[in-house]
């Protein structure tokens, strides 16, 4: 009978732990940065109400005293457990879980007992289970069950950025086995017990937050609305003036990612000859985990939202190749395992740096003075991931035939491309290449997980190219001309060059890659423009790639403002500067509004997580942001720090959203959803959907629509109904 | 006259064209990053203004014999490097930072200082290089070598005056880069520049060894547990420095300038670098080796031993503290030799043979390179064995050993070993950097 009761007890307990995460929004590893928005616990809320409190909660400028020293102690113990592989002697125990391992340790840490007699027997007799360890501390501190939880949330939002890591580990990251587990009861135990210890009066830091609260007030709304004011209208009528052409097979079609660094390089390649662009979620619909077996690499390679359904295998294409690949990768393995094991051990690293630092110093000095002799002399020993990029083929046997028709479909559909099929078509996927730079992945395709995206539109131009598919979907009424060849390639998004991944020579190929290299420098253009540089040869943004000591390779997303769900020929005659989302929709051939209903559910929603990081890490770059690159450290190779130690900074760093020090590049407002489709469908969606009403109605993102019916243009008001703009 | 007295402000030797060759290449190296680095920063043209300062006035450092031009050089040096240090005052714990470096310095100059004065007055001398050859071993001598021996440990951050530069990482990257490299190497070049002195003297230079050992261990532990990547690098700094006094107090001072000036570029290197330290992977080693692979790999570490001696002129049998050097030849060696013989086979062995030979070769010439450019200041002599030594040795391979050995010998055990633990948590506290140093709240961060 007690027994049960104890159960449901902490079943309860439970609960509370996960409701008091609810306001923390999760922070994604360096080795793939997801764009989160910050605020992502409190989009339940009006946007005005949700930053007052987040104000409150994430934007004090002092703490009481006593959670200062909580926070250093909480920031020892998780750097160190959470470390995946910076320390060689590392945290002990780790494998029983954080609450054990550190309660085996905890009780010699001088610095959470003082020495204090009662102090080291609480610690020595800390109950078996963390929810014990909370249950315990939680009465012992006199927090009323009802402030239980608030009491809980105070914990993690005063140290918000390894609480969005918590966060991370334990709803959002993939099962590791080479990760130590942790849960958010194991975080909460320790930092109950820590606090209990440091600070025993720490109820008080209810009255702290409640005057926080009662202080906070947020203006900046107000400032973001007028810029949205200048932005939004003016755009909606530009949209609306133009025309819809009547359909021709061009010369080639070219898929980009929605990414908004698409838009300027489509403008630029469409400059160059009869060439249809399109845009759709650069994962191409095919939710993979991309495995690499001889350099030992495995990733989801899609959003977030999606898991991976198959495990595809990348291999280089020919035997040959192969071998050669991997002897390559076995050799710099080889020194790099000399290294290391010279490096990370007692007593020989001094032997080391004597041996190699004259070598390192001239490297030192080449990598400074010229990035791109170094980066060439580099890419002799380490295999040049352009290069060999060419050889890689993803294995396709994975995925079931059915599976393939699918995915082929709706990937065509979805984009609206089912009719005057090219005699090339093109899936380009995007990543970035930067040298140096801890956030390399935050410049990488989000809608891949924050990977490259050639390996999705290789999976895609596989599955089109077979026979068998194509007579599947002739049956389904898309009928692609024998003469169409599909082809993947990759948008370098910090030199704007695309690879293409194509062994042929024909002269339509020929002609194509002589136009992307022209489309790259026209574009290029514009790009140093943007970066202030005045020498506008577009081998500078090439240097710029290979810079160790550029902290503004590109600026990646910054300046988003809006997303356009519209065929091509509404926004190719406009500049739209590299500030727009584009997704190819065509609502004719969507009468039931399925794949509107997608896109507004997944890339839309994504395309708002980024937009909103970019908002908030330019409003407040500290609470939100991660501050400047100048002085960021990096621990346990899954975040960043600032200086000595701090908080995990999550979020964008400065030199991603600031020219200098003051001035913001980004301009911080809301994105604004365009879609060209009838009223009523999107309607109908928003009724259906929770999750846009919820964005809507609490002012997160604005939604317009261009109506093919009476070719009006409406914005649609938090109360879901719709106002013409004039 | 005004020219003889110029002449004696200053002295070029090898050690000064050395020290004054490194730091003008990492400073050089240093602009030129920070020049894209620090764009857009709101005190760029001071930051470069600060660094060229602070290139001439060590470079001054350097080359002065005058021991009031040496002490003043030395004194605006420490006070540009902590104004370069703390960059943001807004950002209270940067502040706290350079506070606490700047205690250290006051301490180290008053501690010089008081060492240049008695000299002074001892000798009635005013340059380094007439004071350094009086043959006079009086107790005010020994007293201002000791006091000059404090200093020079406050100005290399050895145990237990560590706490300013492990507590030093609030500075943006480019200055960790150059004070990693340069001003930190102050306390060994002030120990070469007295070595005749300390070399007459015994105890002190026993004292050196000590001290110096003490660092090396410490640092490399510490540098071993750290979990974030500047840490690491500088206690593996402290270590570094430490390993430079060991090499001062075998008499072996000329290799402990080519301990500072390799070390300088290796650690700049691995600053600048430090954006990249999440890519790095580290690759499983598969400790413990097997006994086998162990003992070829000890022949490697033999052969190694053999060749970097016949490059630098040494020899095992020598019977003083050059052993000390030799055995970490062969540590080093045999530990490099050991990823390639995970299995043993005669390819694999002629390969670890050749490839630490090629090692022990780039090894002895590098630091040979120095050490002859030293020669004619003839201060490699190296002291006859004793018992301090002997124990250095045995800390230096039973670290070693044990981390090839014991470590992880006990996973998912209640019963882990309760010294493992207690020494697990007292070495990660102790390598704490001062509680004000760190960014306790999110928001006390300030970049303007």
């Amino acid at each position: 009978m007690s027994i049960s009761i104890r159960g449901q007890e902490n079943m309860n307990m439970s609960d509370l732990v996960k409701n008091s995460f609810t306001k923390i929004a999760p922070f994604w590893p360096l080795k793939n940065l997801i764009a989160v928005n910050p605020l992502q616990g409190l989009e339940d809320l009006p946007i005005e109400e949700a930053l007052k409190i987040a104000s409150a909660y994430f934007e004090q400028s002092d703490l009481p005293q006593e959670m200062l020293l909580i926070n250093i102690e909480t920031i020892k113990w998780l750097g160190v457990y959470c470390d995946e592989g910076q320390a060689t002697i590392s945290m002990p125990l780790r494998e029983n879980g954080l609450y054990y391992a550190w309660r085996e340790l905890a009780r010699y840490d001088q610095k959470l007992h003082s020495n204090k007699k009662e102090n080291i027997e609480f610690l020595e007799n800390l109950p078996d289970t963390s929810v014990e360890a909370i249950d315990h501390c939680l009465t012992s501190l006199g927090i009323a069950k009802d402030d239980q939880k608030q009491f809980m949330t105070l914990l993690l939002t005063t140290l918000p950025g390894w609480a969005s890591y918590i966060k991370y580990r334990t709803e959002w990251a993939p099962k590791d086995p080479n990760v130590y587990s942790i849960t958010q009861e194991d975080y909460l135990a320790v930092r109950l017990i820590i606090t209990k210890l440091l600070w025993p009066k720490a109820k008080e830091l209810a009255h702290w937050y409640k005057k926080a609260f009662d202080q906070s007030n947020s203006k900046v709304l107000e400032k973001i609305q007028a810029t949205e004011q200048s932005y939004r209208i003016p755009l909606l009528k530009k949209i609306a003036n133009q025309k819809i052409q009547k359909q021709h097979t061009p010369e080639a079609q070219l898929v980009f990612c929605i990414d908004v660094r698409s838009e300027p390089f489509r403008k630029s390649l469409e400059s160059t000859g009869d060439y249809q662009t399109l845009g759709v979620a650069g994962f191409f619909g095919i939710p993979v985990q991309i495995t690499d077996k001889i350099a030992d690499i495995s990733y989801p390679s899609c959003p977030v939202l999606l898991k991976p359904k198959h495990e595809i295998f990348e291999s280089p294409c020919s035997a040959e190749k192969c071998l050669s690949y991997k002897k390559s990768h076995d050799l710099r393995h080889s020194f790099k395992r000399i290294y290391q094991s010279v490096k990370y051990t007692f007593s020989t690293p001094f032997a080391l740096v004597e041996t190699l630092g004259g070598l390192s110093g001239l490297w030192m000095g080449l990598r400074t003075i010229s990035p791109r002799l170094s980066s060439k002399i580099k890419s002799i020993f380490n295999h040049n991931h352009n290069h060999i990029n060419q050889y890689i083929e993803p294995s396709i046997d994975q995925i079931p035939f059915e599976d393939q028709c699918s995915y082929a479909e709706n990937a065509l559909r979805m984009m609206g491309l089912t009719d005057h099929f090219a005699p090339i078509v093109v899936f380009c996927g995007h990543g970035s290449a930067t040298e140096n730079n801890a956030y390399a992945t935050a410049l990488d395709c989000g809608a891949c997980g924050g990977r490259h995206g050639g390996s999705n539109a290789k999976i895609l131009a596989r599955i089109m190219n077979s026979a068998e598919v194509k007579t599947a979907l002739s049956k389904n009424g898309i009928k692609i001309p024998e003469t169409t060849q599909f082809f993947a390639a990759e948008h370098n998004t910090t030199t704007d060059e695309v690879t293409l991944f194509c062994k042929d020579h024909t002269e339509a190929i020929e002609k194509l890659k002589h136009n992307l290299s022209k489309a790259c420098t026209i574009s290029n253009v514009g790009r140093l423009k943007k970066l202030e540089v005045n020498n506008c040869d577009p081998d500078k943004a090439k240097e710029r790639s290979y810079d160790w000591a550029q902290v503004r390779p590109e600026w990646g997303l910054a300046r988003n403002a809006a997303f356009i769900i519209a065929p091509r020929d509404l926004t190719s005659s406009l500049d739209l500067e590299g500030r727009c989302f584009l997704h190819s929709y065509d609502y004719k051939k969507d009468p039931e509004g399925t794949f509107l209903t997608t896109i507004l559910t997944a890339p839309v929603v994504v395309a708002e997580w980024i937009n909103m990081q970019y908002l908030f890490s330019t409003l407040d770059n500290v609470a939100y942001g991660g501050g400047s690159k100048i002085t960021k450290n990096i621990t346990g190779k899954i975040g960043i720090m600032q200086g000595n130690a701090s908080d995990l900074m999550t979020g964008l760093p400065l030199q991603s959203v600031y020219r200098n020090d003051t001035d913001p590049y980004h301009e911080p407002q809301r994105l604004m959803v365009v879609v060209f489709a009838l009223q009523s469908m999107v309607d109908k969606i928003i009724q259906a959907q929770p999750i846009l009403q919820k964005l809507f109605s609490n002012g997160w993102i604005q939604m317009a629509i261009l109506n093919p019916q009476d070719n009006e243009t409406y914005v649609m008001n938090r109360d879901f109904s719709w106002q013409k703009v004039v | 006259m005004s020219s003889c007295f110029l002449e004696s402000l200053y002295k070029l030797d090898g050690l000064s064209i050395i020290m004054v060759f490194l730091i003008a290449y990492i400073g050089l190296c240093v602009i030129g990053f920070a020049s894209r680095y620090m764009k857009g920063d709101k005190k760029y043209r001071s930051f470069f203004v600060h660094l060229i300062g602070l290139i001439f006035s060590v470079s001054l450092m350097v080359i002065a014999d005058n021991l009031w031009l040496l002490l003043g050089a030395s004194c605006f040096s420490n006070w540009i490097l902590v104004r370069l240090m703390i960059h943001n005052p807004t950002w209270q714990a940067a502040k706290a930072s350079g506070v606490i470096a700047g205690k250290n310095h006051v301490l180290g100059a008053i501690s010089m200082a008081s060492a240049f004065g008695l000299l002074f007055f001892e000798t009635g001398q005013s340059t380094v290089s007439s004071i350094i050859y009086q043959n006079n071993q009086s107790i005010v001598i020994e007293i201002s070598l000791l006091l000059l021996l404090l200093a020079a440990m406050m100005q290399s951050a050895l145990w237990p005056f560590h706490k300013w530069l492990i507590g030093s990482l609030n500075s943006p990257t480019p200055v960790s880069s150059i004070m990693h490299a340069g001003l930190i190497n102050g306390g060994g070049f002030i120990l070469v520049r007295f070595a005749p002195l300390y070399l007459e003297n015994n105890k002190l230079m026993v004292a050196i060894f000590l001290v110096g050992m003490v660092s090396a261990v410490v640092g490399t532990l510490w540098k071993l547990m750290q979990s974030d990547v500047k840490r690491m690098l500088a206690c593996s700094t402290m270590a570094q420095m430490g390993f430079t006094f060991v090499q001062c107090g075998l008499g072996l001072f000329p290799l402990a300038v080519a301990h500072l000036f390799l070390h300088g570029m290796f650690k700049a290197h691995l600053f600048l670098g430090s954006g990249s330290a999440a890519q790095e992977k580290r690759l499983d080693l598969s400790y413990p080796p097997k006994p086998l692979s162990f003992i070829c790999a000890l022949l490697s570490g033999v052969f190694a031993s053999f060749v970097f001696a016949s490059v630098t002129n040494k020899s095992w049998g020598a019977g003083d503290s050059t052993l000390v050097l030799m055995m970490i030849v062969l540590i080093a060696g045999t530990q490099l030799a050991l990823p390639l013989l995970r299995t043993v086979n005669l390819r694999n062995l002629l390969s670890s043979c050749g490839i630490t030979a090629a090692a022990a070769l780039l090894y002895g010439a590098s630091t040979q390179f120095i050490a002859l450019t030293l020669a004619p200041m003839q201060l490699m002599q190296a002291q006859p064995l004793n018992i301090f030594h002997i124990l250095g040795m045995v800390v230096l391979v039973l670290a070693w050993l044990c981390m090839l050995f014991v470590r992880n010998s006990s996973k998912n055990t209640n019963n882990y070993p309760l010294w493992m633990k207690k020494a697990y948590v007292k070495a990660l506290n102790s390598s704490q950097p001062c509680a004000d140093t760190i960014t306790s709240h999110r928001n006390h961060y300030q970049y303007k």
